[in-house]
């Protein structure tokens, strides 16, 4: 008995006949990965910003410096990852709904900025861009900011200048976080709207 | 209407599963740093603000889960895929019961996470007890500190798997 055979079995044992289907399988698989990413994203951003960061201001100002850059590097590859996975999983599910083609004209009608559906996939993909151009300047401007460190021959005043430009970087990253916060949650108003043609 | 309260309900979602994930693989790894005085206080702060956030997202679900149960009509479901029926002869209606089972576990370990295990952490050994008391306090902090590990790994795989499950529903159901 070959390995797809057997899968067979085991999926007619545990009773999911209709998953005999590869097709209905994938669309459940997109649907899951892209749905798990968009709640890492926004769960995340709001644990990230309401809980730890808080958190951190219970504890001495070194360790909750070094908290916070550990959390904070690590949150990043979260982002990325999931940003990755929406962009990944949003274009397969619409691939598999027939509103893309990889050959030209790519899009079919319905997918037309004459149609709702369409200008709300528009609206979704550039909240999309505006979150990964953040996502660009946290990681590349405001953490190094953050993360830089004074060497024992820095002036006062060098220290005073560093301490003013972290404080900045940190308050520019909450505002982003904060931001990029709304523009999911309106990204995901947009795409729930899909189920019913579209908002715009 | 419908899609303010879907809209809603993947919103409550997000935040519950999002911070499920983003705690475990987050601060349990950002604790590894941390010195066991600073881990405790920051497991007390974090906790405590956790617990609200999982409970108010738990509630926005279950609220709009329902909602949208009771709008939910025979000719919205019949151009769904896999001519889905809202009953238990049919896979949409038998994934819906579990997956408000699965709410029922969910919202079951968080509130016993939040008014039982989470103050069981809190208790600290007083002055005027004896060794032996101050020995067994900390063997229930222990306990405690364990169980809740242990409930939030449950927690979390089963707050992942109900994602899979709900996402079912799209193609009509899971089994």
């Amino acid at each position: 008995m070959n390995v797809l055979d057997w899968d067979l079995v085991v999926f007619l044992e545990m009773g999911l006949r209709k998953w005999k289907d590869l097709s209905i399988g994938l669309n459940v698989l997109y649907s899951f990965i892209h749905d798990i990413a968009i709640a890492v994203y926004i769960g995340g951003a709001v644990a990230m910003e309401y809980v730890l960061n808080p958190a951190q201001r219970a504890i001495p100002p070194a360790q909750a410096q070094v908290m916070g850059q550990k959390t904070a590097d690590r949150f990043l590859w979260l982002v990325w990852g999931s940003l990755g996975l929406i962009l990944l999983t949003g274009t397969l599910r619409l691939e598999r709904l027939q509103m893309l083609d990889w050959e030209w004209p790519f899009f079919s009608d319905a997918m037309t900025l004459s149609g709702s559906y369409g200008r709300t996939v528009l609206a979704m993909f550039i909240i999309w861009c505006i979150l990964a151009i953040n996502g660009l300047i946290i990681t590349f401007v405001l953490r190094p900011r953050l993360a830089g460190k004074l060497s024992t021959r820095t002036s006062a005043s060098g220290v005073a200048a560093a301490q003013g430009s972290k404080i900045q970087a940190a308050t520019w990253v909450e505002r982003l976080t904060r931001f990029d916060i709304v523009a999911a949650l309106t990204a995901a108003l947009l795409g729930v709207s899909l189920a019913s043609g579209g908002m715009l | 209407m419908d899609s303010v309260l879907a809209w809603a309900h993947a919103a409550g979602w997000a935040v519950y599963v999002g911070g499920a994930i983003t705690m475990e693989f987050i601060l349990r790894y950002a604790q590894k740093t941390m010195p066991p005085s600073q881990v405790a206080v920051v497991c007390k702060n974090s906790g405590g603000r956790y617990r609200w956030f999982a409970l108010g997202a738990l509630l926005v679900i279950g609220v709009t889960g329902l909602a949208m149960v009771l709008r939910l009509s025979e000719s919205d479901l019949a151009g769904r895929p896999g001519d889905p029926v809202l009953s238990l002869s049919d896979a949409y209606g038998r994934t819906m019961l579990l997956l408000s089972l699965g709410w029922v576990v969910l919202a079951g370990i968080v509130a016993s996470m939040a008014f039982w295990m989470h103050p069981a952490q809190a208790r600290r050994s007083r002055p005027d007890m004896t060794p032996e008391e101050i020995q067994a306090e900390r063997r229930r902090v222990g306990i405690a500190i364990s169980r809740m590990n242990r409930l939030l790994k449950a927690e979390l795989y089963l707050s992942i798997a109900m994602v899979a499950v709900g996402a079912s529903l799209r193609q009509g159901g899971l089994f």
